[in-house]
């Protein structure tokens, strides 16, 4: 290399200092966008690999079913190439602060997984804990405070209830960050909302259900040599599994053993206080029944006893009766007689009634006889009494007195005989009367006896009866008491019975619960089971594939451009090229000034791209995935052997292209060179020939046209830079757009159900269907829809994907709440009787059609096959539909163990109660909402904005340094050309539109071909990072193409303004001073 | 007042540190229809002179008059609009566009003129009536310069300037081409300004400016021109 030519290329730089920067540029993306995008990738792996060595995060995790134990952890430390292995405990709960209620997941703070300690301290006593950052941020807490967290009780292996914590009430000491939830997503829970809001780690002395691990987790000797994720880490991972796997089954059985022994104890224990209490009870039975028998004995004696009593009293009742009847007919024959005799006698006393008559008859004759004498008597007292009376007077009257004296006499004596015969028959009318009376008087006495004598024998015989009756009544009685007395022995007895039976059943159920007890199934996972970490590697991996891809365009890119500057650069300097191969100098020393020129331009750009490409875009990067990751310090390191690489391509693009360039010129001998290079000629266009069109147009679209076609590399670079451009941009949002819309059209074209219930798989069916009316009842809920859902593995072939197998109890029903359409036809498909449907990405991932045969694995690694009758859209996750009956035909009895519920139109809130209601219940394991997850993805997602920005301004460079670079080297190559214009008075403007139109038709052409190029960008880009559970939507909106264009446009006039200024600094008088 | 004034006119360029004086007090005068030759040695000032004239240079100090217009004030608009509208310009190398045919090349002018003349009327008048539809690169040396003499007559200027017309063109096609800028002169009352550093031309000229050292120092009048064909040199 001389030193004249060392020279001329500074010089050259200096006045040539655009095309070098702007080769410079091109050389600064591509080098950049490679190597920083290349970068990032091992960047965001160093980081998590950095992380993870720090906390000494597991190798291998091992869960099992049923707990894992002491030995577990002996028999695992024994396996060749395992360093440590740690027992663990973890446990969901429910931390409820002020109205909120969330879920947290309680860890121990081990060796293992160290938690990163952020503020305060690690727990350092029971009552203490650490929450993360965000806890305290959420629920306005600070450290010191106390929270308390509610657990569910564990059973333990004896089949008691325990509680998990010994304390629950905790004090915050600090605040953590696990390196097992690096993601936002913390999985899922079966309490409360269904998702863990939060992790939670106490001092493991707190920890009080400690009979059984919940997990463990091995350290694999000499793991940290590798990186993680990396194939040489996944293999000696997975040497170290397989040596698990071989002890897998045998910890399985010894657990499984344990348990059963445990349990058949138990169980036997029970059996023998059941039978004792079956003895027992048995030996109370006999012992009533034996005294309700003697009862019955008892009472029969009294029966028959009262019997004998009746008949005895009946025979003493009816004699005296006869008795009583005897007296009765005396009496009467007696009152007959008296009659008789009453009769004689009245007789008797009529006579002497008449006789009696007759007398006082004659008696009162003779007493007024009497009387009479008497008054004559009286009359002679009188007379005689007077003095004055003569004696002769005197002796008659006395004589007259005597004899009436006399005379009355005599009366006298007939009345006192008539009077003594009156008497006498009074008397013996008195004594017959009384005779008769006296007849009477006995037979009443008599009569009066018997009635008497009637009435006590009445009520003897009452008082007997009753007496009986009562003695009847108490037998009766304490008969019927006996009676009920067996009965409810017999009652009780059958209860009892029913009740051993019961307890037998239960025993023996218990007994075939032992025979059921599963051997419990192991799973040996490593780091890839860990959901953060998993999405963690697979963004890497996405970000790897997009570095595949865009750097290719700026590489190309940057070939053209390179190619036509140094094209132009080469011609310009053809004279000068001609000269000095005329004065001798060798091809290659001539080349090596543009070669020179162009290296420096390259590794000078391309250095530079590497320190702000390996620094900047992983950094940016890293910024959209901060959002989602919460990993503290990100690790950037220079890539070395990327940017060499970038380098070298960027090297081998562009100054390949020079080589190429001057190469054409340089062969051609130099008489040739010094003379003027023949300027391209003008030639006709195509559209010349159709007059329709040709004509039609002005004169300077002519112009342009021609222009157009006549600068033919132009033409390509323009069209070129501007479709990268806009392929660059819509591929940034079509990425957006694709991924977005994985959302809505999962959650609300293909699943159209708002909440899915699981029920829990022991749930008898009078429970489920019990769930099913109340779920029903509520206003809330329109539909409920039943269904089982299983999980298995697609497999064709050697593929083998995990599914979804969605086996609906109506598969009519199942239409209302997803949709199957075809992927292809968009047709609605049915479930058939005897094939299946599967989602179309798992379809793609096996490479299954439709009417192939696939096979289904099961979780007993048992195969089945089945035909395909469709594949049908699907964005997340795969699936697999089939028919009851076949389900049935293939499996077992088909059974429910999902409910999909389809609401009325609820609002955020009043789902959320919903759902907390229905997770409440214990029949329900868990409930998702797709409100809730669509919620969660999107914003997950609008991180992605970050991606479209970083296209956005990577196009907007790209656009610039093509658009302005191909301006200048127009301008410079048609500087006569528009000289001339200028000369012939053509404004500013119309220089402008002169050259700006050329430049619009084809910034159009490039758009429009841009449009259609991001189209398969994004699509391309989109299968490339796609990840296997994911289906992208793989659209692009047409906004997304609006604004494509409006940036695109917009990046293309801010060029066209910088041309403007160019052109209006041309100078006429130079420019056509001489021949160039 | 004649037609076109040069008054005191001084153009200095700076070349770094260096500053030359393209043009030092030049004055002349042209009336209006006179064929002017200008000639004088490189780096006279001739070639600056004309520029100043045609709008496409401005003055460092002095006054420029064409048709009572101030060209030494006219802005960068009124400059393009003057260029546009009273200039003719005819270049050494033609300066032709090559992605135009003949005819559009003139177009390209007569496009943004508002008196300008029929394109293919000029054509035939400069001899190319065949040739209208060809490319640059398929006319000779001569014809391109009668297109390059057609488009800027085809703007029907007050003023054709001739820089060099002839000077890549041999000594018949160069003789042609300056028969058709005299005739043109002639028959359309055409003030033309033609530079050349063949003073054996001067003799077609109504004037003759001779430039040396920035300034013109010898104004000659011709009362009698001669007809190009006579000349011989």
């Amino acid at each position: 290399m001389k030193k004249a030519l060392v020279k001329d290329t500074i010089k050259e730089i200096k006045n040539t200092y655009r095309r070098f920067i702007s080769i410079l540029l091109m050389a600064l993306l591509g080098v950049g966008f490679f190597a920083g995008i290349r970068a990032s990738s091992p960047d965001m792996l160093s980081t998590i690999d950095n992380f993870f060595k720090e906390s000494n995060v597991y190798d291998i995790e091992v869960i099992s079913t049923l707990g894992l134990t002491e030995q577990d952890i002996e028999e695992l430390k024994n396996i060749k190439n395992v360093e440590q292995v740690y027992g663990t405990y973890s446990q969901d709960s429910i931390i409820n602060i002020e109205d909120t209620e969330s879920v947290a997941k309680i860890l121990c703070v081990e060796e293992v997984n160290k938690p990163l300690l952020k503020e305060g301290r690690l727990p350092q006593n029971e009552n203490e804990c650490v929450v993360e950052p965000e806890f305290l941020e959420s629920n306005n807490k600070k450290i010191g405070d106390k929270l308390e967290v509610e657990i569910n009780s564990t059973t333990n292996d004896e089949g008691e209830e325990i509680s998990f914590l010994k304390q629950k009430e905790l004090e915050i000491v600090g605040t953590v960050e696990s390196p097992l939830y690096i993601s936002r997503d913390k999985g899922t829970s079966k309490l409360g909302s269904g998702k863990v809001n939060y992790y939670l780690y106490v001092n493991k002395e707190n920890i009080n259900a400690t009979d059984v691990y919940t997990e463990i987790y091995i350290k694999v000797k000499d793991s940290n040599k590798y990186i993680t994720s990396s194939k040489e880490y996944e293999d000696y991972i997975n040497e170290v599994k397989e040596e698990i796997e071989n002890v897998k089954q045998n910890r399985e059985e010894s657990r499984h053993n344990m348990l059963v022994d445990k349990a058949t104890e138990k169980l036997e224990e029970a059996q023998k206080t059941l039978d004792d209490e079956i003895t027992k009870a048995e030996d109370e039975f006999e012992k009533a029944n034996q005294e309700i028998q003697s009862g019955k004995n008892q009472a029969e004696n009294g029966q028959l006893e009262i019997d004998k009593n009746k008949k005895k009293a009946d025979n003493q009742f009816a004699s005296a009766q006869k008795q009583l009847n005897n007296a009765k007919s005396q009496i009467q024959s007696g009152e007959e007689e008296l009659k008789a005799q009453e009769e004689q006698a009245n007789r008797q006393i009529a006579d002497a009634q008449n006789l009696k008559s007759k007398y006082q008859t004659d008696l009162s004759s003779v007493v007024k006889g009497i009387e009479e004498i008497n008054v004559n008597y009286k009359q002679i007292l009188e007379a005689l009494k007077n003095p004055n009376l003569q004696e002769n007077q005197k002796e008659g009257l006395e004589r007259t007195k005597k004899e009436l004296e006399k005379k009355i006499a005599d009366l006298e004596g007939s009345r006192q005989q008539l009077e003594s015969g009156i008497n006498q028959i009074d008397q013996s009318i008195e004594y017959a009367k009384s005779q008769i009376e006296t007849g009477k008087q006995k037979l009443q006495d008599s009569k009066e006896q018997l009635t008497s004598q009637e009435n006590s024998l009445q009520s003897k015989k009452q008082t007997a009866y009753s007496e009986i009756k009562n003695a009847q009544k108490t037998i009766d009685e304490s008969k019927e008491k006996l009676s009920q007395g067996e009965s409810e022995l017999k009652n009780s007895e059958q209860e009892f019975n029913e009740k051993i039976e019961e307890a037998q059943e239960e025993l023996d159920n218990e007994r075939t619960k032992i025979s059921d007890i599963k051997t419990p199934t192991w799973y040996i996972l490593d780091r890839n089971s860990n959901q953060g970490y998993t999405s963690f590697i697979q963004d890497t991996k996405s970000v790897e594939s997009i570095g595949a891809v865009f750097p290719i365009v700026f590489f190309l890119i940057a070939t053209l451009i390179s190619l036509t500057s140094m094209t132009r650069m080469v011609e310009e300097e053809r004279t000068q090229i001609g000269t000095l191969k005329a004065l001798g100098y060798s091809r290659r020393q001539i080349a090596s000034k543009y070669i020179i020129y162009a290296s420096l331009a390259c590794v000078l750009g391309g250095s530079l791209g590497m320190v702000i490409g390996c620094q900047l875009l992983p950094r940016i990067i890293w910024m959209m995935y901060s959002m989602m990751y919460k990993i503290e310090s990100f690790v950037v390191e220079f890539n070395w052997l990327y940017s060499i690489i970038g380098l070298i391509a960027a090297y081998i693009c562009i100054v390949g292209a020079t080589i190429y360039a001057s190469l054409k010129e340089l062969t051609q001998n130099p008489a040739i060179l010094m003379r003027p290079k023949a300027p391209k000629n003008g030639k006709r266009v195509m559209l010349e020939r159709i007059p329709i069109i040709w004509n039609h147009l002005t004169f300077t679209r002519k112009v342009t046209v021609r222009n157009i076609f006549r600068y033919k590399k132009r033409f390509l670079m323009t069209i070129i830079g501007i479709l990268g451009c806009t392929s660059l941009i819509v591929t940034g949002f079509g990425m957006k757009d694709s991924i977005m819309a994985i959302i809505p059209n999962q959650f609300e074209k293909v699943f159209q159900y708002d909440l899915q219930i699981s029920i829990k798989s022991e749930l008898g069916n009078k429970k489920k269907e019990d769930l099913l009316k109340e779920l029903n009842q509520k206003e809330e809920i329109e539909r409920i829809i039943e269904t089982n859902i299983i999980s298995g593995n697609l497999v064709k072939n050697d593929n083998k994907e995990e599914v979804q197998i969605i086996v609906p109890k109506d598969k009519s029903e199942l239409e209302e709440i997803i949709s199957l359409n075809n992927e292809k036809t968009k047709q609605k498909e049915d479930i058939k009787d005897d094939e299946i449907i599967i989602t179309s990405k798992v379809a793609q991932l096996i490479g299954a059609k439709e009417n192939d045969i696939v096979k289904i694995k099961d979780s007993d690694e048992e195969e089945k096959e089945f035909k395909v009758s469709a594949i049908v859209e699907n964005y997340v996750g795969h699936y697999v539909y089939m028919s009851k009956d076949l389900y049935e035909k293939e499996y077992e009895k088909y059974k429910t163990n999902v409910l999909y519920v389809k609401d009325k139109d609820l609002t955020q809130d009043e789902e959320d109660r919903l759902v907390k209601e229905i997770v409440e219940k214990e029949e329900v394991s868990s409930v998702t909402s797709l409100e809730t997850l669509m919620k969660t993805i999107n914003d997950m997602m609008s991180s992605l904005n970050y991606v479209v920005i970083v296209l956005i301004v990577s196009a907007g460079i790209l656009a610039f340094v093509v658009l302005y670079n191909l301006a200048n080297v127009n301008i410079s190559e048609r500087i006569r050309e528009l000289a001339t214009i200028k000369v012939l008075g053509f404004y500013d403007k119309e220089v402008y539109n002169y050259i700006a139109r050329e430049t619009v038709i084809l910034t159009i052409i490039g758009i429009i071909l841009g449009l259609f190029a991001g189209y398969f960008l994004n699509m391309f880009i989109l299968q490339t990072c796609e990840i296997n559970a994911l289906r992208f939507a793989k659209i692009v909106k047409p906004v997304s193409y609006l604004y494509s264009v409006l940036i695109t446009i917009i990046f293309t006039l801010i060029v066209n303004i910088v041309t403007y200024f160019s052109l209006k600094k041309i100078d006429m008088i130079e420019s056509l001073k001489s021949v160039e | 007042m004649p037609y076109i004034e040069f008054k005191n006119v001084v153009k200095e360029y700076e070349m770094g540190e260096v500053t030359i004086k393209a043009l030092n007090n030049a004055n002349f005068e042209i009336e209006k229809g006179e064929l002017v030759v200008i000639v004088g040695p490189s780096g006279a000032g001739k070639t600056t002179a004309l520029n100043i004239l045609g709008g496409m240079d401005s003055v460092t100090s002095g006054k420029v008059t064409v048709d009572n217009k101030r060209v030494d004030k006219l802005k960068n608009k009124e400059l393009i609009k003057y260029r546009r509208e009273d200039i003719g310009f005819v270049f050494q190398f033609y300066n032709l566009v090559q992605n135009l045919t003949a005819k559009e090349n003139v177009e390209l002018a007569t496009e943004i003129c508002k008196d300008s003349l029929n394109p293919e009327r000029v054509l035939k008048q400069v001899g190319l009536k065949n040739r209208m539809d060809n490319f640059p690169a398929q006319l000779s040396g001569g014809e391109q310069q009668r297109v390059a003499i057609a488009r800027a007559i085809a703007k029907n200027p007050k003023l054709l300037l001739c820089d060099e017309p002839t000077g890549a063109l041999d000594y018949k096609t160069g003789k042609q081409i300056l028969k058709l800028l005299q005739d043109t002169a002639k028959k359309e009352n055409m003030t033309v300004l033609i530079i050349t550093h063949n003073a054996a031309l001067a003799p077609m000229a109504n004037k003759v400016i001779s430039f040396k050292n920035g300034k013109a120092q010898n104004i000659k009048i011709n009362e009698k021109p001669v007809p190009v064909e006579e000349i011989e040199w």
